[in-house]
C-alpha cells in the first residue's frame, strides 16, 4: 500500500512537471548524441532565435487562458516590424542621429501595435465575434497592411546600430585572453572572431523581463485572476462582477502588444524590416508551445512558465535535430512524432486524467 | 453607437487592404491590354511587371495586373486567376505558373477561349512547348535556366574555397522547380569536386528567420564548414546574418542569388561574397514585346524559350555603371 502512494506521488510530480522534465531529456540526449550541442554559444543561439517565439506565446497564453485564440500574432509582428522599419529608415534619410530614430520609430511600432488588439477585443468582447474569426480576419489585415506598406520588399536602410544593439550580448568571452560586458574586447583579430563566445544575448534580456512582468501579472495581480475566472466560467466571472467585456479587450490588447514586442526585437536582430511571410506560421508555433506548456484551449489552465518552457522545447528539438545533421524531410517526421509522443506521455499521467483535459 | 464607432474602426481597417487586392486598369478599345498573373508576392515577381509595363508604356498597351498571390501554390493562384479570366478584358497573358501539373488544367482553360499566354520564370510540365503534349499551349516560356545558373554558382563557390572542404544549401521548398533547379545546379557542380562534402541541404519555407536557424545550427554543427549557398532573397538574407553572427565572415564565403537591395547592401559589407542576379526586368520586357509581335501579325519567339541569362554581382563589379540595372528595386 505504502508502495502505491509513493508511485502516486512520482507521477503526481512527474505529471506536474512533464514538460520541464521533457525538455531536460531533450538537452540530455542531444547533448550526447549531436556533436557541439553542448556548447555556450548554441544555448545562446537556441534562446536567440527563441525571443520572438517566447514574446509571441506570452500574450497568446493570456488570451488562452480566457478560453480564446489569437490568430493574428505573427502578421501583427511583421505589421508592427515593416512600420517601425519605415519611420527608422525616412527619419535616417532625413538627417536624424541613429538614436533618434531608433527610439521613435520604437515608440511608434509599439504605439500602432496597440490598434489590431482593439479591433480584435472589440469584435471579441462587445460584437461577441468568436475570436478565431475576429483574429483571422485581422491576421488578413495586418498582412495586407504590412505588404502594402512595404510594397513586397522588406525595408533597407536602416540605422546599422539596429543591428549592432539586436545582435549584442551582456559579455563576452575570448577564452584565455579577455571577458568584457556588452562590448566586444577591443584589438580583436579576425581570427579571434571565430573564438570570441557571446554570453546570453541582449535581446533574450529584454524578453527575460518582459516575461518576468507578466508572470507578476498573470499570478499575483487582480487581473491575473480575473483572466483565469473568465476562462473557468465566463457566467460565473460575470456574476462575481468581473466587467469581462472591459478585461477581454484588455486581453487582446496585451497579445498585441507582446506581438509588437516580437516585431520591433525581430527588426533589431535581423537589421532589416521584413513583412511576415505567409508559410511562416508564427502564431501556430506560439500556440503550440502554449498547449505544450500545459495550457488548455478550453480555457481555465496554462501558466507563462509553462508556455516558456512549450516554446524551449520547439526551439530545442528544430535545433537539436538540425544539429545531428539528419536529412531535413525525416527531420520533419521525427519532429512531428516526439512532439505527439510529449503529449501522449503528458495525457497519460494521472494528473491530466483526473482533470479530464 | 458604440457599435456603429466600433464596425467603423474595422471597415476604415479593412479598406486598404480591399483596396490592395484590386490593382486593375479599365481597357480601351483598340489597344492590345495585357494581363500580368504572378505567382507570389516577392520583388522578383514585381521586378517582371515592371519591365512588362516599361514595354506595355513604350507599345502603347494597357497592362492588367491580378492580385499577387500571397503564399506559392495552386491553392492561392487558381482563384485569383480564374477571378481575373471572369473580369475578362485583357488579350494577351504572362503568368508564372506555381506548379507544373496543377496550373496545366485552368491554362488550357483561357488558352481555349482563344487568349495566348506566355509563362514566364516557371513552365508547365517539363517545359518543353514544342513537342505536342497537353501542356504544349503556350506560345512560350521565358525564363531563367535555374539548373545553368546553380551549377554556376556552386562551381565558382567551389573554386573559392579551393575545391574542398564543407558546404551548406539553404534553400526554400523542396517542390518548387525555379529553387529546386538552383539546388541541383549546385549539386552538379560539387559532385565534380571530390573534396567537397555537402553537409546538408534545408528548406526554410521563405521564412528568413527560419533560414537563419538552420544556417546558425549548421555553423554550430560543422564549425570548419566553408561555404554557403543562399538560393533566394530569404535564404541568403538568413544564411548571410547567421555567417556574421557566429564571427566567419571570411572564413564562411555567402554565395547567393537574386541581387534584392539587402543583398546588394551585404555584399558591400563583405558579408556575402557574390550573388547571381536573374533578369526579371527583361523577362517582363520580352514577354511584352514577343507577345504584342505575335497578335499584330503571329510572330513566335523562335523553339518556344528565351532565356534571358543572369550576371554575377561580385565586389569587383558591384559599382560598375551597366551592372546597376540588374539590382531589383
Amino acid at each position: 500500500m505504502q508502495d502505491q502512494a509513493v508511485g502516486r506521488k512520482i507521477f503526481a510530480f512527474l505529471g506536474e512537471k512533464w514538460a520541464s522534465i521533457f525538455l531536460v531529456v531533450l538537452l540530455v540526449v542531444f547533448s550526447l548524441v549531436a556533436r557541439n550541442f553542448f556548447a555556450v554559444k548554441n544555448f545562446s543561439n537556441i534562446l536567440y532565435f527563441a525571443t520572438t517565439y517566447l514574446l509571441l506565446a506570452a500574450g497568446e497564453t493570456f488570451v488562452i487562458v480566457t478560453g480564446g485564440i489569437d490568430l493574428s500574432v505573427g502578421f501583427v509582428m511583421g505589421f508592427v516590424g515593416v512600420v517601425s522599419s519605415i519611420v527608422m529608415r525616412d527619419m535616417l534619410a532625413a538627417g536624424n542621429s541613429q538614436t533618434v530614430c531608433m527610439l521613435v520609430g520604437t515608440l511608434v511600432g509599439l504605439a500602432v501595435g496597440v490598434l489590431p488588439g482593439l479591433v480584435n477585443g472589440y469584435l471579441v468582447a462587445r460584437l461577441r465575434v468568436p475570436p478565431f474569426i475576429a483574429t483571422l480576419g485581422m491576421y488578413g489585415v495586418a498582412n495586407g497592411l504590412a505588404l502594402n506598406l512595404s510594397e513586397g520588399f522588406p525595408i533597407y536602410f536602416l540605422p546599422t546600430r539596429v543591428q549592432e544593439i539586436g545582435n549584442s550580448f551582456i559579455a563576452y568571452l575570448l577564452p584565455g585572453k579577455a571577458f568584457t560586458f556588452f562590448e566586444r574586447p577591443p584589438n580583436l583579430q579576425p581570427g579571434d572572431l571565430r573564438n570570441l563566445i557571446g554570453i546570453i544575448p541582449g535581446t533574450v534580456l529584454v524578453v527575460a523581463v518582459i516575461l518576468l512582468l507578466s508572470i507578476f501579472l498573470l499570478r499575483r495581480t487582480k487581473f491575473g485572476q480575473h483572466t483565469y475566472a473568465i476562462g473557468g466560467s465566463k457566467d460565473a466571472a460575470i456574476r462575481s462582477g468581473i466587467n469581462v467585456p472591459r478585461h477581454l479587450m484588455g486581453i487582446y490588447v496585451l497579445s498585441s502588444v507582446f506581438a509588437s514586442f516580437a516585431g520591433i526585437i525581430y527588426v533589431f536582430r535581423i537589421g532589416v524590416g521584413n513583412f511576415t511571410t505567409f508559410s511562416s506560421s508564427f502564431e501556430l508555433f506560439a500556440i503550440a508551445g502554449v498547449v505544450i506548456g500545459g495550457a488548455s484551449l478550453m480555457g481555465g489552465r496554462g501558466t507563462l512558465g509553462g508556455a516558456i518552457i512549450g516554446v524551449l522545447i520547439l526551439n530545442t528539438l528544430e535545433n537539436g535535430l538540425n544539429i545531428t545533421g539528419i536529412p531535413a524531410f525525416y527531420r520533419y517526421i521525427a519532429t512531428g512524432l516526439i512532439l505527439i509522443a510529449a503529449v501522449v506521455i503528458d495525457q497519460l499521467t494521472p494528473e491530466r486524467r483526473s482533470t479530464g483535459a | 453607437m458604440k457599435r456603429v464607432l466600433g464596425i467603423l474602426v474595422v471597415l476604415a481597417l479593412l479598406v486598404p487592404a480591399v483596396v490592395f487586392a484590386g490593382g486593375t486598369g479599365e481597357p480601351k478599345a483598340k489597344t492590345y491590354t495585357f494581363a500580368y498573373m504572378s505567382g507570389i508576392l516577392d520583388p522578383f515577381m514585381i521586378m517582371i511587371e515592371k519591365g512588362a509595363r516599361a514595354k506595355a508604356k513604350e507599345l502603347g498597351v494597357n497592362m492588367i495586373v491580378a492580385e499577387y498571390p500571397k503564399a506559392w501554390g495552386p491553392d492561392q493562384q487558381v482563384p485569383i486567376l480564374e477571378a481575373m479570366v471572369a473580369k475578362g478584358g485583357f488579350d494577351f497573358l504572362m503568368v508564372v505558373p506555381t506548379s507544373t501539373d496543377a496550373l496545366i488544367a485552368p491554362l488550357k482553360k483561357i488558352s481555349d477561349k482563344g487568349i495566348p499566354m506566355i509563362t514566364c520564370d516557371t513552365y508547365l510540365g517539363d517545359g518543353n512547348y514544342n513537342k505536342a503534349s497537353n501542356y504544349s499551349f503556350p506560345l512560350a516560356y521565358i525564363g531563367t535556366d535555374n539548373e545553368a545558373g546553380g551549377y554556376e554558382v556552386g562551381k565558382k563557390l567551389a573554386e573559392m574555397i579551393g575545391g574542398s572542404g564543407k558546404v551548406y544549401i539553404n534553400t526554400t521548398n523542396p517542390d518548387v522547380s525555379s529553387v529546386s533547379g538552383r539546388r541541383d545546379g549546385a549539386l552538379r557542380a560539387w559532385k565534380e569536386f571530390p573534396n567537397i562534402e555537402v553537409v546538408g541541404i534545408d528548406y526554410n519555407l521563405d521564412n528568413p528567420d527560419k533560414a537563419q536557424a538552420q544556417t546558425a545550427a549548421v555553423l554550430q554543427a560543422n564549425p570548419d564548414l566553408k561555404g554557403v549557398f543562399g538560393t533566394n532573397l530569404f535564404s541568403a538574407q538568413g544564411a548571410y546574418r547567421a555567417v556574421v553572427n557566429a564571427g566567419l565572415t571570411g572564413a564562411v564565403k555567402v554565395a547567393s542569388w537574386d541581387a534584392g537591395m539587402d543583398q546588394i547592401n551585404a555584399l558591400k559589407a563583405g558579408q556575402i561574397d557574390f550573388t547571381l542576379a536573374q533578369k526579371p526586368f527583361e523577362i517582363g520586357q520580352l514577354a511584352v514585346e514577343w507577345g504584342v509581335k505575335y497578335l499584330k501579325d503571329k510572330t513566335m519567339i523562335p523553339n518556344k524559350v528565351l532565356r534571358p541569362g543572369y550576371v554575377i554581382f561580385t565586389k569587383d563589379n558591384m559599382d560598375d555603371p551597366d551592372m546597376q540595372q540588374w539590382i531589383y528595386k
